[in-house]
């Protein structure tokens, strides 16, 4: 089943775009039509990166720095990447704090000073998993299909406690959705 | 056409359009030309050609100096470089697409300057967790 999702932050990703200049774009989650579509209007490039594919993510026992090693296996970007743009949309709520710091171990090197982000957390940790996958389909709107099956390892964070994993990222605006879900815009704190 | 049981290791060049129903493993260098892979079509190979047509499986990377077309069948793990890309519902596509072949630059779009809120009523303030747990 598909539906719309009006979003009052995503088009601040884009407020200050010069259409002439690349744009870089780290999607976490599966490719969907909407979203390349969307982009086809600017000179980009899209970095799909499916890590709900691999949930759980977690650390192996008795191996050092496992987390750090998965996350370098999974997110190898040419080098000289920069994004411009990351789409984390529903991640946090299925990574343990020590995932999404090795997480963010791998995408720190990949982001600049002007580096946003847009994504979905949950505001109340009562908040059911939504279990959606999500696209861009215009500047305040995102396409949201239902998985055909659950996610494992559903355990979101509170606003409070994203606030201090997302180490390399500053809160810009949030806004509470329906379900106690929270979209977030963040800017990079680097 | 290299029908579904012919299977090709190497380069496959000419100069006329192709359709892939077998098995090449290598690189397909057709680039004035329409590449479809058919659903039954598994590649192995870099694709350079003019407009590139996935029905099936390909693994490499794929170049289309006009277009790229992922179909609902297509598989493909690897990078796309093209003017335009679609990708049709139900396709499955892991990597990278850089919609803009033309451009080397290495020039960065500048986010630095954001407008603030326009209706900050409709916020949650950042630093302010309503009844969070």
């Amino acid at each position: 089943m598909t539906s719309t999702q009006p979003s009052k932050l995503l088009s601040n990703l884009f407020e200050s775009i010069d259409e002439d200049a690349r744009l870089t774009v780290l999607h976490i989650g599966p490719a969907l039509p909407e979203t390349v579509e969307f982009f086809s209007r600017y000179r980009c490039k899209l970095h799909f990166l499916d890590l709900f594919g691999e949930l759980p993510i977690e650390a192996e026992e008795d191996v050092p720095l496992s987390l750090d090693k998965q996350f370098a296996e999974l997110m190898q970007f040419p080098a000289g990447t920069y994004f411009d743009i990351c789409l984390f949309w529903d991640l946090f709520n299925y990574m343990g704090s020590d995932a999404i710091a090795s997480f963010l171990l791998t995408l720190r090197p990949h982001l600049h000073p002007g580096s946003l982000a847009h994504g979905f957390a949950v505001h109340n940790l009562r908040s059911p998993p939504g279990d959606q996958i999500y696209a861009i389909s215009e500047l305040d709107a995102l396409t949201v299909r239902q998985r055909a099956t659950a996610l494992p390892g559903y355990a979101p964070h509170p606003q409070s406690r994203l606030k201090t994993l997302l180490s390399c990222f500053r809160f810009d605006r949030s806004v509470l959705l329906a379900d106690s879900r929270l979209e977030m815009l963040l800017s990079a704190s680097l | 056409m290299i029908g579904p049981s012919i299977v090709i290791k190497g380069t496959v060049s000419g100069d006329e359009d192709l359709v892939v129903q077998g098995k090449v493993e290598g690189t397909i260098d057709l680039k004035d030309h329409e590449v479809s892979v058919g659903q039954s079509g598994k590649v192995h190979a870099d694709i350079n050609a003019k407009v590139v047509k996935v029905d099936g499986e390909v693994s490499g990377d794929i170049s289309g100096n006009e277009k790229v077309v992922i179909s609902k069948s297509g598989n493909v793990r690897g990078n796309i470089v093209a003017p335009r890309v679609t990708l049709e519902d139900g396709a499955i596509f892991k990597g990278s697409i850089d919609m803009d072949p033309g451009d080397t630059a290495s020039s960065k779009v500048s986010l630095a300057a954001q407008t603030p809120a326009q209706n900050p009523a409709d916020d949650v303030a950042p630093g302010f967790d309503l009844k969070s747990g």
